[in-house]
C-alpha cells in the first residue's frame, strides 16, 4: 500500500504539488492521471525519495522514503521517467546487476533474473548487449529490472510512452498478472485508454491537486459523461468538474 | 566492504573493460609515453656522444701532412660531399709555408673556419678544437725536450675535475621527467571511465533508475571511484611495467647515466600510486557528475588535468623545496618518487603520512559527490 499525505513542493513560485493526498491499495492497479505538467513525475519520486516535499509525507506500507530511503526502495520496484540502458552489457548482465542492488546473490540471484526472462518472453535478447534494441526490446528490459526482486509495490511513470500495440499488450498482462498477485502497481500516465483499460482506481491529478479520484466508472458517473475522456476534460477543464 | 560497492565495483569495470574508448585512452597513454620519452632520450644521448668519423673542408693538406695524419687519427676526415642544409662549412686551410714555419719555430697558421655559436655543430666543432690543441700540445712537449726541458714546465697548475653530481643525482635531471609522466598516468588513464561512468550515466538517462536503487549514494560513489582507480591504477601499472624495458634500448650509461629501476622500487612506486589513483578519480568524479554530458565533463576535465600538470612540472624544473611538499597529494608522491629514484634513503614517515592524507582527501570528496547525488538540485539539473 501507498499512501501520499498532503504532499506540497514548489519548485520557486511554481507549485509542482499543492497538498496531494491519495491511497493505492495492495492488489490493485491505481493510475495517476493528468495532464503533462500535473506533478505527477515528480509526486513519483517524492515517493521513492528521490525528491524531497516541502511538507507532507509519501508512506510505503509504513516506511517513509524521506527518512529511511534504502529501506523504502527494498519494497518497491520502478520504471522510471528515463530508462536509460548500460549498452555495452547484455539484457541478463543489466538486470542481474539491479537483483544484485536489491540484496539478491549467487544462485538464487540467476533464477530471479532467468525466471523475469522467461515470463516477459525475452530469452532470446538474454544474451545480447542492448546497444541495438528497438523501443520495445528496452522496455522489456527496464521492465525485468522493475520486478526481477519481485516487490510488493510497482511504480510506473509513463510505462507504455513509444510502445508498440504489442509491446503495451505484454506491459498489460504483466500488470495484470501482478495485481492478480497482490501487487500493489502506481502508474501514472496521460493516455485515457491506457488509464481507462488497466485501472481500478483513478487519481485525476492537475496543477498539483487531486482533481477527482475513484474507478473509472465513478468518474465517468460523477461527471455525467459515458466516457473517461470527456469526464477527464470535465474534471479537469472547469472549477465545476473539481466541485463534483 | 559492503556488497553493494562490489556490486557496481564488478558491474562498471565490466561495463569499461568492454568500451574500447576507456580501455584505449588508459593504454595508449601507457605504451606510447615510455616509447616517445625514449626516443627523445635516444636522439640526446647520440647527439652528445657522436663519435663517428667529423668531415671538413680541408685545403692545403699536402703542405702539412704529419698534421693531416694526426687529424685522421683523431676521426677528422676530408669532407667529398657536400655540406647538408642549415649546416654550415668547418673548413681548415693550411698555408704553403707551414712547413717552414714549423722548422724555423715559429707559429704556424692554421686558419679555421665555423659558424661557432651553431648549437648543432657544436660537438664536431670542439672535436676539431680539441685536435688542433693537442697537435700543438705534442709539438711544444717534443721541442721542449729538444732544448733540455722538462715538458712539466708546461704545466703550472694541475686541476683535478671532481664531479660531485652522483650518477644516481644526474640521472634525477633527466628521469624527472619521466617521473612526472608516472604520476599524471593516474589521471589520464582512469580519465575517460571517470567521464562514462558519471556525466556518461545521466547522459543516457541511466542516472535516475541508479539513485532509486536501494545502496547509499556513498556506495555507489565507492564503487565507481573504484572502477576508475582500477583503470588509473591499470594505466600507472603498464607504464611502471613498459618503462624500464624501453629504457634498456636507451644507452644512457654513455653520457653518465645510470638508471636502475629495481623492480622493489617499481613496486613500491605502485603501492604508492594507489592513494593517487583514488585521489584523481575522486577528483575528476566530483567534477563530471556536474556535467550535463560527456562532452560537457571532457571540458571541464581537461581544465582539471591542467593542475596536477603544472603541479608536477612546477616543482621539477622550478626545483622548489618545501617541506610541506612531503605531505600534500599528488607532490607527497612526486617527492618520494624523486628521493627514490636519487638513491637516497626514503622518507618512510613522509610517504606515509602523505598516503594518508591523499586517502583522506579523496575520502572527503567521495563524500562530497555523494551528498551532491542526494540533491535533487544536482540530479535532475533543476
Amino acid at each position: 500500500m501507498i499512501s501520499v499525505q498532503n504532499l506540497t513542493k514548489s519548485f520557486g513560485d511554481i507549485r509542482a504539488l499543492d497538498n496531494l493526498t491519495f491511497h493505492a491499495p495492495d492488489g490493485q492497479i491505481t493510475g495517476l492521471l493528468g495532464p503533462n505538467g500535473a506533478g505527477k513525475t515528480t509526486c513519483l519520486r517524492t515517493i521513492y525519495g528521490l525528491q524531497k516535499a516541502d511538507s507532507g509525507q509519501a508512506l510505503i506500507d509504513t516506511v517513509d522514503a524521506l527518512l529511511d530511503p534504502l529501506a523504502a526502495r527494498q519494497l518497491i520496484g520502478i520504471f522510471p521517467d528515463k530508462f536509460g540502458l548500460y549498452e555495452r552489457l547484455t539484457a541478463q548482465e543489466q538486470i542481474a546487476f539491479f537483483a544484485e542492488l536489491h540484496g539478491l546473490q549467487g544462485a538464487a540471484r540467476n533464477q530471479a533474473v532467468t525466471a523475469v526472462i522467461e515470463r516477459l518472453g525475452m530469452t532470446e535478447l538474454a544474451h545480447r548487449r542492448s546497444a541495438g534494441f528497438s523501443q520495445g526490446q528496452r522496455m522489456k528490459v527496464a521492465l525485468a529490472q522493475a520486478i526481477v526482486h519481485q516487490p510488493k509495490h510497482l511504480i510506473l511513470d509513463e510505462p507504455s510512452r513509444g510502445l508498440d500495440v504489442m509491446s503495451t499488450r505484454i506491459l498489460r498482462d504483466l500488470l495484470r498478472e501482478l495485481r492478480a498477485q497482490g501487487t500493489c502497481i502506481l502508474f501514472s500516465s496521460h493516455v485515457m485508454q491506457e488509464v481507462a483499460a488497466l485501472c481500478d482506481r483513478v487519481v485525476v491529478v492537475a496543477k498539483g491537486k487531486v482533481a477527482a479520484e475513484g474507478s473509472p466508472d465513478e468518474l465517468c458517473a460523477m461527471t455525467g459523461e459515458s466516457a473517461l475522456e470527456e469526464a477527464f476534460v470535465k474534471i479537469i477543464g472547469t472549477d465545476e468538474g473539481i466541485a463534483a | 566492504m559492503s556488497s553493494a560497492i562490489l556490486t557496481v565495483w564488478r558491474k562498471e569495470l565490466r561495463d569499461a573493460v568492454r568500451d574500447r574508448r576507456s580501455v584505449l585512452a588508459a593504454m595508449s597513454y601507457a605504451f606510447f609515453g615510455p616509447v616517445l620519452m625514449a626516443v627523445a632520450f635516444f636522439f640526446l644521448v647520440s647527439q652528445m656522444t657522436d663519435d663517428s668519423d667529423v668531415k671538413i673542408d680541408m685545403q692545403g693538406t699536402e703542405h702539412a701532412p704529419a698534421l693531416v695524419n694526426f687529424l685522421a687519427a683523431a676521426g677528422i676526415q676530408q669532407r667529398d660531399e657536400p655540406w647538408p642544409n642549415g649546416r654550415q662549412p668547418i673548413a681548415l686551410e693550411f698555408p704553403a709555408d707551414w712547413d717552414a714555419a714549423i722548422a724555423a719555430g715559429e707559429p704556424a697558421r692554421v686558419v679555421f673556419n665555423a659558424d661557432f655559436s651553431n648549437q648543432q655543430q657544436r660537438a664536431e666543432i670542439s672535436r676539431v678544437t680539441q685536435a688542433l690543441q693537442n697537435y700543438s700540445q705534442q709539438i711544444t712537449q717534443v721541442r721542449l725536450l729538444a732544448r733540455g726541458l722538462h715538458p712539466q714546465l708546461m704545466q703550472p697548475i694541475d686541476v683535478v675535475r671532481q664531479d660531485s653530481a652522483t650518477k644516481g643525482s644526474r640521472a634525477a635531471l633527466l628521469l624527472g621527467s619521466v617521473l612526472v609522466f608516472i604520476l599524471l598516468s593516474v589521471f589520464w588513464s582512469g580519465m575517460n571511465v571517470a567521464i562514462d561512468i558519471s556525466a556518461g550515466e545521466r547522459e543516457r538517462n541511466s542516472l535516475e533508475f541508479l539513485l532509486s536503487q536501494p545502496l547509499s549514494s556513498t556506495e555507489l560513489v565507492a564503487g565507481k571511484t573504484l572502477t576508475a582507480a582500477s583503470f588509473a591504477m591499470f594505466g600507472a601499472f603498464l607504464s611502471l611495467v613498459i618503462i624500464p624495458f624501453v629504457f634498456a634500448y636507451v644507452p644512457l650509461e654513455r653520457i653518465g647515466i645510470s638508471v636502475d629501476l629495481a623492480w622493489q622500487t617499481l613496486a613500491l612506486m605502485a603501492v604508492m600510486l594507489v592513494p593517487l589513483a583514488l585521489f584523481a578519480t575522486a577528483l575528476q568524479l566530483f567534477v563530471s557528475f556536474r556535467a550535463k554530458s560527456f562532452k560537457e565533463a571532457q571540458t571541464y576535465i581537461s581544465f582539471l588535468l591542467m593542475v596536477p600538470m603544472l603541479a608536477s612540472f612546477g616543482i621539477e624544473f622550478a626545483r622548489i623545496k618545501h617541506q610541506a611538499l612531503y605531505y600534500l597529494p599528488l607532490t607527497g608522491q612526486h617527492q618520494a618518487f624523486l628521493d627514490m629514484i636519487k638513491g637516497e634513503p626514503l622518507n618512510v614517515v613522509a610517504a606515509l603520512a602523505s598516503a594518508v592524507i591523499t586517502l583522506l582527501c579523496s575520502g572527503l570528496l567521495m563524500l562530497g559527490i555523494a551528498r551532491m547525488l542526494r540533491s535533487e538540485k544536482v540530479v535532475f539539473g533543476l
